[in-house]
């Protein structure tokens, strides 16, 4: 059994989720009734929250960070090159499309 | 990383990581495969971005950010679940245990009125490649998640810190997958 985050941890990193979401749908215009493509800036920080998310919850609530340097990279690199598949695409759509 | 010191001796390179060795490898396989369907999805998307872009215009995101912060707090849910058992409190445990997979049932209400919605409006998985991607990725995600409860339900059950450590990774997993889909498929556009 490894160290656990502690209650105080998870909660404070559950705020930070739920916060994070919220700006995502912030920064992606939900509030607007009309459907246009988001500026760059706003597509860029919905990709930033996601990958903080998503480092978040590998970090604490599935407990990585009690793994070694090598494990915490290689499932933190492929979330960021996951993401980096989908804003590349996303930009590629965008300039050309 | 001293060997006395790992979370799972004798496990060799997995020896690193905590919890069940195997669930790691399940997780990092499942993110392989969905990163796969994410790129074909991402590919599709630069040769038709305009049949995307109006297809896209068909999902409710509120619903989709709605689903998220549901599933995220059923994680929490799980971790506190986690927390609970490791230090002896089985009744607590399943507590939080029941409050997650009531959460997870929420999360399959609301994408099963998203179906719904969508099919009365004569929307299906054959309409474009755009609600193909839809309909195949949040199904294969949804099934995760009827997997997830299953496990969740059985840890209730057979309450050990082992079992509902191994639970709670695989219901994480599901949480994580889902944070890297939402953007992808409902948020940019």
């Amino acid at each position: 059994m490894t160290s656990l985050p502690g209650t105080r941890r998870l909660l404070m990193t559950w705020a930070l989720l739920m916060a994070l979401t919220v700006l995502s749908m912030v920064s992606a215009r939900l509030d607007q009734d009309d459907w246009q493509s988001l500026p760059l800036w706003s597509a860029g920080l919905v990709i930033a929250a996601t990958g903080f998310k998503a480092q978040r919850l590998l970090m604490v609530y599935l407990n990585l960070r009690a793994a070694t340097p090598a494990w915490k990279g290689t499932f933190v690199g492929l979330v960021i090159l996951t993401l980096a598949l989908i804003a590349g695409s996303y930009l590629v759509a965008r300039l050309t499309g | 990383m001293n060997e006395r010191k790992l979370p799972n001796p004798g496990w060799g390179p997995l020896s690193a990581l905590p919890g069940n060795p195997l669930m790691w490898v399940l997780i990092l396989s499942e993110m392989l495969v969905f990163s796969a369907f994410f790129a074909l999805y991402a590919a599709e998307r630069v040769s038709a971005t305009a049949l995307f872009d109006a297809s896209q215009r068909e999902l409710d995101p509120l619903m989709g950010g709605l689903n998220t912060l549901v599933l995220l707090t059923s994680g929490l849910c799980v971790a506190l679940a986690v927390e609970a058992v490791s230090a002896a409190r089985i009744r607590r445990a399943r507590q939080w245990l029941a409050a997650a997979m009531a959460l997870g049932v929420l999360f399959g209400v609301i994408k099963v009125v998203e179906y719904s919605s969508k099919f009365a409006a004569g929307i299906t998985p054959e309409t474009n490649a755009f609600f193909g991607f839809y309909y195949g990725l949040t199904a294969f995600h949804f099934a995760h998640v009827l997997f997830g409860l299953a496990l969740l339900a059985l840890v209730t059950w057979r309450t050990t810190t082992e079992n509902v450590e191994t639970a709670a990774a695989f219901w994480h997993m599901v949480d994580l997958i889902w944070i890297l889909l939402y953007p992808l498929l409902y948020l940019l556009r």
